[in-house]
C-alpha cells in the first residue's frame, strides 16, 4: 500500500480536526521558541562581552596592573627606557555614565595618542588629523559615531560624565569611526579621551590602570616581572579574559537547562496529542490493516505527520524565539552586568548554529515524542476493531512496571545529581530524568488518589462527582499522560516559586545581617571614598545612636575572577552565617586578628577554596601574592562578585588602606529613621557628596537588583507555563470528545445541558486536582534541586529551603484552575452534543 | 403525532425521512415499528422522545405537546416521562449496575432512598440483584440489557421507548429479554413503541407500523389480530 496515500488519509483527518493541528504545531513552536530565545541570549552575552573588551584589549599579549587596580604612570616609563619595550601603552579605564547618552554605562578610556599605533585602530574624524592633535592640551573626548547620531550630538556638544555624583564636564572632540558594523558596536560602549584628561576626570593623578603589551618570545618577560615587583601583576590578557568571562558561564547553562524545560514540555504535548490522535484514528488504523497496510505502514504514516507538523512548528519557533530573544538579550545581559562583570555593548547576536539548534530541537523532540504513539498505532490488529478497552486494559496491566521504573530513574537522578562534577550537562539530564521518573510513576499514584478521593467521601457528593472520578482511571493511559504534564508544570510553579520566596527570605536575612542598620551612609565618591573620622566619632555620639558598624571596602585584584572585594570592619555589628569554619565560631575574631581571612562562598567556588582544614587562599597584595589562612566560609549575596574579610591591621599592612569608606548606624528601638538622618546632614559640609540612605530603602533597592536576576527565570516559567497549557488544552478537548456517545446516552435519558457540562467541568477539577497534589512532591524536590545544586553552581550562593503551605495551596489551586479553563470549550461544545449522532458514534 | 416533517441534510441534499406523517400509539398498548434500515425508525424513536425536533407537526405524549418545548423542558420531560432502550444497551461504564439504574432519578433529586429502593426491587425482578454492585463490563449482553430495561423503567415512565432491544443478542437471550420488556410493560399499563427487525419481537405488538418511503402506516394485520 502506498505511503503516500495513507499520509494523505492522515493529513485529511487532521484538516478535519484543524483546531488540535494548530494547538500541536503552536506547542512545538513554543519550546522550540524558547531554546531559541535562551540560546540568541546567550551568544549575545558572548557576542556583547568580545565587543565590550575587544576595543579595550585589542592587540595585547600582556597586561601589567596593580593590587588596587591602578599601578603608577612611572612603570610605564621604566618599561620603555629601561627595557626597551617599545609596543606598550599606557590605558586608563573605568566604568562612568554619561547623562547624555542615555544614562547608558560606557567605559572611559585614556589612552597615549603616540603608543596606540600598535594596539587598537582608533579612526577617528573630522578628517586625516591625528588623535594626538585633537585631544592634547583639551578636554574633548571621541565617542562613537553611530551613538553621537541616535543621541542628535554633534562635535562641540557637551557631556557630562559621571562617576558616582562627581559630574565632570566634557565636549565632544570628533567621532570614532569603523570599518566595518561590527566594529561599529565594538565602539559604542567606548568614551575615549587623552589619559591626562582621563585622570583629571577620575582624579587618578599620576596612575593609570594598565599598561598594555605586545610580548613575543624575545621580549625578557623575566625581566618585566622583576621590574614590576610587589604589587604589580604581569598577566596573559587572554587568560584573564577567560578568568572573567568564565564567571557567568554557569549561570548561561542553567539558563538553557530552564529552556529545557520548555521543550520538555513541548515533548509531553506532542506526545499527548499525537498519542490522543492515534486512539481516536484506532478505526482507521483498524480498517487500514484490514485492508493490507503493514505495521511498518502504519507507523512510518504516523511518524511522517508528526514530522511535517515538527517542521512546521519548529520554524515558527525559530521565528517566535528571534523576537523573544531581543526582550531575553536585554534581560540576561542586565544580569550578567549586574553580577558578574560590565557589559558596556549589548548586542543581539543570531547565528545559523542558533537557528539549526532550534529546528534540530523541534524535530527530535517531535520525534522521539511521537515515536511511541506511532508504535502503539502499528500495533493496532484489524480483529481489534472498535475495543477501545483492549488498549486500555493493556495499560493497565503495566502501571505498577512503569511506577517502579519510575522509581529506579527518580534514584538514578538523584545519584547524578548529587555525585556527578559541576558539569552543567548533568543538571538538565538530571532534571530531565526527574520529571521522567515521576511521569513514569503517575499513573498508579492517580489511581491510587482517586481510591483514595471516593473513599473519602467524594463520591458522596453525587452522581456526577462519582463518574468524574471514575473516569479518570477509566481512562488511565491518556489521562496519565495528560495529568503527568500538569503535574509537571505545577512542579515547575512550586520549584520556582519556592526557590524564589526562599531567595527572598534569604536575602532579607543576610541584608539585616549584613547591611542592616536603621542608616546607612557611605561616600557618593568614588574618589574620595574615605569618611572623615572626625565626623564618624561625632555620628557615634549621637543621641539615640546605640552602636555602629564601621567598615572599609576595597576593590582588589584578582587573577581568577579580575577583583575581588576586601572588606575591614573598625567596628561591626553584622552576624555571619557560616557555612564552614576552622575553629569554634568564638575563635573567628581571634583568627582574624592573626591575620587570617573569612572569604564568602562566591570567592570560595571562584578560587577553589575548599571547606576543610588548611584551607588557604592567595591573594594580590601590595607585596605581592601572599597566602591566608581561611578561617571561615560565610553565605554572602555581595553584588560585585567574591568578598574577602580581613582585619584592619591586614588590610593597612598588605593594602594599606586603613580608612573608613561607610557606616551603618543602629539607632534605639522606636526611634525613625528620618529626623537622625536630617540631623547627620546638617554635620555635613555641603561639597560632602556622602549618600545617606534608610535601611528600609537599601532593602528595597537590593531586593529590587536580585528579583531582576529572576526575571528570566520568571519569563521561561510563563513560557513554560503557556505550552503545557496549550497541551492540556489539546488534551482535555480530544478526552472530552471520547466522551461524546457516553454524553449522548446521558442526555438520552434526561441529563440536562448544564449536568452534562458540570460532569465534564467535575472531570477538570479533577485532573487538576489530582495532578496538583501530584506536583507537592515533585514540586518540593524540584526546588530542592533548584537551590541547592543549579542555583548554587550558576551563582554560587546557598541559601535555606523554605516551605510554605500557601505555595502549595496556590499551586493546587492554580493547576485545578488551569485544568478547568481547558474544559470550558470542549464542556460548552458538548453541552450542545446532538444526540442522535452521538449515540452512534464508537 | 401528526402531520410531521422530517429530513436531513445528506452530503448537500436533503433526505426527506417523513413527509406528512401521522400516528397515534394507544396508551398501555404494545406498537412495533418495522421497516428496511436507514428509512427513519430510529429518528422517529428520536423525535417522539423528544431527543430530535421535526421539521413541521406535532408530537404529543399524552396531554404533552413536547414539539414546542424548548430543550430544558424537553429533556426534563423524557427524564420524567419516558424511558429509553437501546439496541448497544447504552449502559455508562464507569457506573455499577444499581448507579447505572439510580443515575437519573438522583439527577432528578429523587431521595436517594426511594430511588435505591425502586431500582432494587427493579432489579430483583429482573434477576440481576446479585449483580448490583457490578460494573457493566463484566455483565454479558443479555444482563447489561436487562439492566438498561429497568434503568428504562426506574422512573415509572408513561411511555418506553426501545430501539431494536434485541439486535444485539442472540435468538434465545432476545427472547428472553422481549417477554421481559413486554411482560413489565403489560404488567405496569405502559406505552411501549417499540422498533424492530426481528419478526418474533413484532409477534409481541398489539399494533405494527411500517415506515418507508417517507411514511408511517399502520400494518393492516398482525398477530394479535
Amino acid at each position: 500500500m502506498g505511503n503516500y496515500l495513507l499520509i494523505l488519509v492522515c493529513l485529511r483527518h487532521s484538516r478535519r480536526h484543524l483546531g488540535r493541528t494548530l494547538l500541536l504545531i503552536f506547542g512545538i513552536a513554543m519550546g522550540v521558541a524558547g531554546v531559541v530565545a535562551i540560546d540568541i541570549a546567550k551568544t549575545s552575552v558572548e557576542k556583547s562581552f568580545d565587543l565590550s573588551t575587544q576595543a579595550l584589549v585589542s592587540r595585547s599579549t600582556h597586561q601589567i596592573t596593580g593590587t588596587g587596580l591602578e599601578i603608577p604612570q612611572q612603570v610605564f616609563t621604566d618599561i620603555r627606557t629601561d627595557l626597551g619595550i617599545h609596543r606598550s601603552a599606557p590605558v586608563i579605564s573605568r566604568h562612568v555614565k554619561v547623562s547624555q547618552l542615555g544614562d547608558r554605562i560606557l567605559t572611559l578610556m585614556g589612552v597615549d595618542p603616540f603608543s596606540e599605533t600598535h594596539f587598537r585602530n582608533l579612526h577617528i574624524s573630522p578628517g586625516e588629523q591625528v588623535l594626538s592633535g585633537i585631544m592634547t592640551g583639551s578636554n574633548g573626548v571621541f565617542i562613537s559615531r553611530s551613538h553621537a547620531r541616535q543621541y542628535n550630538l554633534d562635535i562641540g556638544s557637551p557631556l557630562d560624565i559621571f562617576l558616582g555624583s562627581r559630574r565632570t564636564p566634557v565636549t565632544i572632540a570628533g567621532f570614532l569611526d569603523s570599518e566595518n558594523s561590527a566594529a561599529g558596536r565594538m565602539l559604542e560602549g567606548l568614551v575615549v579621551t587623552d589619559i591626562s584628561l582621563a585622570q583629571e576626570i577620575l582624579d587618578m593623578g599620576d596612575t593609570i590602570t594598565r599598561i598594555d603589551l605586545i610580548l613575543d618570545a624575545d621580549d625578557p618577560a623575566e625581566k618585566i616581572r622583576d621590574l614590576v615587583g610587589n604589587g604589580l601583576f604581569l598577566v596573559e590578557t587572554d587568560q584573564q579574559n577567560l578568568a572573567v568571562r568564565g564567571l557567568s558561564q554557569s549561570f548561561e547553562t542553567s539558563l538553557t537547562a530552564f529552556s529545557m524545560l520548555a521543550l520538555f514540555m513541548g515533548i509531553f504535548l506532542i506526545y499527548n496529542t499525537v498519542s490522543f490522535s492515534v486512539t481516536r484514528r484506532h478505526r482507521l488504523h483498524g480498517i487500514l490493516r484490514a485492508i493490507g497496510a503493514t505495521r511498518s505502514n502504519i507507523f512510518f504514516t504516523v511518524m511522517a505527520e508528526v514530522m511535517v507538523y515538527a517542521v512546521i512548528g519548529s520554524v515558527f519557533g525559530v521565528l517566535l524565539g528571534i523576537l523573544l530573544g531581543n526582550g531575553a538579550v536585554q534581560a540576561v545581559v542586565a544580569t550578567v552586568s549586574e553580577m558578574y562583570f560590565t557589559l558596556t555593548v549589548s548586542q543581539t547576536h543570531i547565528s545559523g548554529f542558533t537557528i539549526a539548534k532550534g529546528l534540530l530541537a523541534g524535530i527530535l523532540a517531535a520525534f522521539v515524542s511521537g515515536f511511541f504513539p506511532a508504535l502503539s498505532a502499528a500495533g493496532t490488529r484489524p480483529v481489534s476493531l472498535m475495543h477501545r478497552t483492549v488498549s486500555e486494559k493493556k495499560f493497565n496491566r503495566v502501571v505498577p512496571g512503569l511506577f517502579i521504573c519510575g522509581l529506579l530513574i527518580l534514584a538514578a537522578a538523584s545519584l547524578l545529581m548529587r555525585t556527578a562534577s559541576t558539569h552543567a550537562g548533568s543538571d538538565f539530564t538530571g532534571l530531565f530524568m526527574i520529571f521522567f521518573g515521576a511521569a513514569l510513576m503517575t499513573p498508579l499514584l492517580i489511581r491510587f488518589l482517586v481510591r483514595i478521593l471516593l473513599a473519602a467521601g467524594m463520591g458522596s457528593l453525587g452522581m456526577m462527582v462519582k463518574m468524574a472520578l471514575r473516569n479518570i482511571t477509566r481512562s488511565l493511559r491518556q489521562t496519565s499522560v495528560l495529568m503527568a504534564s500538569l503535574m509537571v508544570v505545577t512542579s515547575v510553579y512550586i520549584g520556582i516559586e519556592v526557590m524564589t520566596g526562599s531567595f527572598r527570605l534569604s536575602i532579607i536575612q543576610w541584608v539585616d545581617d549584613h547591611i542592616g542598620g536603621d542608616i546607612h551612609m557611605e561616600s557618593a565618591d568614588p574618589l574620595a571614598r574615605s569618611l572623615d573620622q572626625d565626623l564618624v566619632n561625632r555620628i557615634r555620639h549621637l543621641p539615640r545612636v546605640t552602636s555602629l558598624s564601621a567598615y572599609n571596602i576595597h576593590p582588589v585584584f584578582s587573577r581568577a575572577s579580575g577583583k575581588v572585594h576586601l572588606f575591614s570592619y573598625q567596628s561591626d555589628q553584622s552576624v555571619k552565617r557560616w557555612s564552614w569554619t576552622a575553629a569554634p565560631k568564638e575563635e573567628l575574631d581571634a583568627l582574624l586578628e592573626e591575620g587570617w581571612i573569612f572569604v564568602s562562598e562566591i570567592f570560595a567556588r571562584q578560587h577553589n577554596v575548599m571547606p576543610r582544614q588548611g584551607a588557604a587562599a592567595v591573594l594580590e597584595t601590595g607585596k605581592g601574592p601572599v597566602t591566608f589562612q581561611v578561617a571561615g566560609i560565610f553565605r554572602d549575596f555581595f553584588m560585585g562578585g567574591g568578598r574577602v574579610v580581613v582585619s584592619p591591621e591586614t588590610m593597612a599592612r598588605f593594602w594599606g588602606h586603613g580608612d573608613i569608606t561607610a557606616l551603618q548606624l543602629f539607632l534605639a528601638s522606636g526611634t525613625p529613621a528620618e529626623p537622625v538622618m536630617d540631623t547627620i546632614r546638617q554635620m555635613l559640609d555641603p561639597e560632602d557628596m556622602i549618600e545617606i540612605r534608610s535601611g528600609n530603602a537599601i532593602k528595597k533597592s537590593i531586593l529590587a537588583v536580585f528579583d531582576n536576576t529572576f526575571i528570566i527565570t520568571s519569563a521561561l516559567q510563563v513560557l513554560t507555563a503557556i505550552v503545557a497549557l496549550t497541551g492540556i488544552l489539546n488534551a482535555v478537548t480530544a478526552l472530552l470528545l471520547e466522551r461524546t456517545r457516553e454524553i449522548g446516552i446521558l442526555r438520552a435519558c434526561g441529563t440536562l445541558t448544564g449536568q452534562v457540562r458540570q460532569l465534564l467541568l467535575h472531570e477538570c477539577f479533577f485532573y487538576g486536582l489530582i495532578s496538583g497534589i501530584l506536583a507537592i512532591p515533585l514540586g518540593t524536590a524540584l526546588s530542592w534541586v533548584l537551590i541547592h545544586i543549579i542555583n548554587q553552581r550558576a551563582f554560587g550562593w546557598t541559601y535555606d529551603m523554605v516551605l510554605t503551605p500557601g505555595v502549595f495551596f496556590q499551586a493546587i489551586a492554580l493547576s485545578s484552575a488551569a485544568a478547568l479553563a481547558a474544559g470550558i470549550f470542549p464542556s460548552l461544545a458538548a453541552g450542545r452534543t446532538h444526540i442522535p449522532t452521538a449515540l452512534h458514534m464508537e | 403525532m401528526s402531520d410531521i416533517d422530517k429530513s436531513f441534510d445528506d452530503s448537500g441534499s436533503r433526505r426527506v425521512i417523513f413527509r406528512r406523517a401521522s400516528a397515534r400509539f394507544p396508551s398501555g398498548k404494545i406498537s412495533v415499528i418495522v421497516g428496511k434500515s436507514g428509512v427513519g425508525k430510529s429518528s422517529l424513536l428520536n423525535l417522539i422522545s423528544g431527543i430530535d425536533l421535526p421539521d413541521k407537526g406535532t408530537i404529543q405524549v399524552g396531554d404533552h405537546c413536547i414539539s414546542f418545548m424548548n430543550d430544558t423542558a424537553r429533556t426534563l420531560f423524557r427524564r420524567r416521562h419516558i424511558g429509553f432502550i437501546y439496541q448497544f444497551f447504552n449502559l455508562i461504564p464507569v457506573l455499577t449496575v444499581l448507579e447505572n439504574v439510580t443515575l437519573i432519578a438522583e439527577l432528578d433529586k429523587v431521595p436517594q432512598k426511594t430511588c435505591r429502593r425502586r431500582a432494587e426491587s427493579l432489579l430483583e425482578q429482573a434477576g440481576l440483584y446479585d449483580r448490583r454492585h457490578d460494573f457493566p463490563e463484566t455483565l454479558s449482553g443479555g444482563e447489561q440489557q436487562r439492566v438498561a430495561i429497568v434503568r428504562a423503567l426506574v422512573n415509572d415512565p408513561d411511555l418506553v421507548l426501545a430501539d431494536e432491544p434485541t439486535g444485539n443478542l442472540d435468538q434465545e437471550t432476545g427472547a428472553k429479554i422481549m417477554e421481559m420488556i413486554t411482560g413489565l410493560a403489560r404488567k405496569k399499563n405502559k406505552t411501549l413503541v417499540m422498533v424492530t427487525h426481528s419478526p418474533d419481537a413484532a409477534a409481541w405488538a398489539d399494533q405494527i407500523f411500517s415506515v418507508g418511503s417517507a411514511t408511517l402506516a399502520p400494518m393492516d394485520s398482525h398477530p394479535h389480530g
